[in-house]
């Protein structure tokens, strides 16, 4: 019985799963979970992940959620999958659950405020908070300015590794979430950090072609979104010009 | 070299790596690091964890921190550490994964969104965000449930319905100890809807005894100090004036 992997293409963890796999030659079956229409929220979905979040995985009859716990799963239990993704040696095993921690605490935890309340929130009528928004860019800015400085302070991938690991592949596509954002404001966030923007052009490179097909739906998303707010400040020019 | 590991004791996630530390017989130098005293702002301790947060370690020239990295790494290289602390078997060990991803965005969010920005920090002049506790209040009691009908569901006492304690049950309990800190009555409202968790709580303190009273003491020794102070300032707040100050 092949790999299920419950999935939205919209999601971080879930790209980051779906990336994996291919590139690794995982034979897997994507189930896609379509979060903008709550669909996590079924019946269904919640047998398989109670906590109702993508992404999630059934292998065989085991059951799998948080894409951390995945990507480690997949690492060790599917063979041929290369060492450096999820390093035998203890300390740098130890390095990449120590960024990968972090992660959930900063990187995750602004990007996600940041991009909900500015762009997915108003996109589907939830309420969004603009403080949230903003305290977020600080954590986003903040967490950055960390990976530039600390985090890729001695290689070209994470925790001085020259090869990428699954905290790279996690936390890169983290940050691609940015692009839904106008690209007046994607640019000002990151361009500021020169490390940070060629480590995600190098693990596109190693994860090659699957990141950008994976990221296709991502940036299909992008176009639509600044199409739609392109439209909507035409009128109210036009509105504030009568 | 010894182990050292930097910790206070009045953070969760310290206690749970001394804990662990103790019950496994892991020879270490406790290195007390007060962050209510800012003392993890020091160039010194910069260097060790450049983040400034509790707990880090220092393995020969080995430098580690985010406690559950910490755990894991003691785990699996210190020898003599009995399976049950972090399972070999592939299945056991990805579900222990899962369960402290998940408690980053739940359990720690709930319990240290009040505990950390209501009460530790504006009582130490330490930076603190005042809407985080309105939304950890929801987050905390919807943690709780989870633990009660998921994570603790099982034949066994433990996490999983695991009949002995892994690392992240030390994680998590040290986590809803930090609840101490809140007042008597709050506590009380918050925690005693779930008796599952109210019994793998006194399970992980008897698995791991002597050494997780111990550990705690610390917190004990400050907890009236604190719920005493707590009072003065809701008392003075009443009266129009406020001794913390949200810094940012």
């Amino acid at each position: 019985m092949a790999l299920k992997v419950y999935a939205d293409r919209m999601s971080q963890p879930s790209r980051a799963i779906l990336i994996f796999c291919k590139i690794n030659d995982i034979d897997f079956e994507e189930i896609r979970v379509d979060v903008l229409k709550n669909q996590q929220f079924s019946p269904e979905y919640k047998a398989i992940n109670p906590m109702s979040q993508v992404p999630a995985i059934i292998d065989g009859r085991f059951k799998l959620f948080e894409s951390h716990a995945i990507l480690i799963y997949l690492s060790c239990a599917f063979p041929g999958v290369a060492s450096h993704w999820y390093p035998g040696d203890l300390s740098n095993r130890a390095k990449i659950h120590s960024v990968l921690d972090w992660h959930h605490s900063n990187l995750r935890r602004g990007t996600v405020g940041l991009v909900f309340n500015t762009i997915l929130a108003p996109l589907v009528g939830l309420p969004s908070n603009l403080q949230t928004a903003k305290e977020a860019e600080k954590i986003l800015m903040k967490s950055l300015s960390k990976i530039e400085n600390f985090w890729l302070k001695d290689g070209r991938f994470l925790v001085g590794s020259s090869q990428p690991s699954i905290a790279d592949i996690s936390l890169v596509c983290e940050i691609m979430q940015l692009e839904l954002l106008s690209e007046k404001d994607c640019d000002r966030i990151l361009s500021p950090y020169k490390k940070v923007v060629k480590w995600i052009e190098d693990t596109k490179k190693a994860t090659a072609p699957h990141f950008d097909e994976v990221h296709d739906f991502l940036f299909k998303a992008q176009k639509r979104i600044r199409e739609r707010k392109a439209t909507e400040s035409g009128k109210n020019e036009v509105k504030s010009k009568l | 070299m010894t182990l050292k590991v930097y910790a206070d004791r009045l953070s969760q996630p310290s206690r749970a790596v001394l804990i662990f530390c103790k019950i496994n017989g892991i020879d270490f130098e406790e290195i007390t690091v007060e962050f209510l005293k800012h003392q993890q702002f020091t160039p010194e301790y910069k260097e060790i964890n450049p983040m400034s947060q509790v707990p880090a370690i220092v393995d020969g020239t080995f430098k580690l921190f985010e406690s559950h990295a910490i755990l894991i790494y003691l785990a699996s290289a210190y020898p003599g550490v009995p399976d049950h602390w972090y399972p070999a078997d592939v299945f056991k060990r990805a579900k222990i994964h899962s369960v402290l991803a998940w408690h980053h965005s739940y359990l720690r969010r709930g319990a240290t969104g009040i505990v950390y920005h209501s009460i530790m920090a504006p009582l130490h002049g330490l930076t603190f965000d005042p809407q985080v506790p309105e939304q950890a209040r929801k987050i905390l009691p919807k943690s709780l449930s989870i633990l009660e009908d998921y994570w603790l569901e099982g034949t066994g006492p433990f996490l999983f319905g695991n009949s002995e304690p892994s690392i992240a049950d030390l994680s998590l309990v040290c986590e809803i100890m930090q609840l101490e800190f809140l007042s008597e009555k709050e506590y009380r409202e918050i925690l005693s809807p779930y008796k599952k968790v109210l019994k793998w709580i006194e399970d992980t303190k008897n698995a791991t005894g002597p050494y997780f009273d111990e550990v705690h003491m610390a917190l004990f020794n400050v907890q009236n100090e604190i719920r005493e102070r707590m009072v003065k300032q809701s008392i003075s707040s009443h009266k129009g004036g406020s001794e913390s100050e949200c810094i940012k």
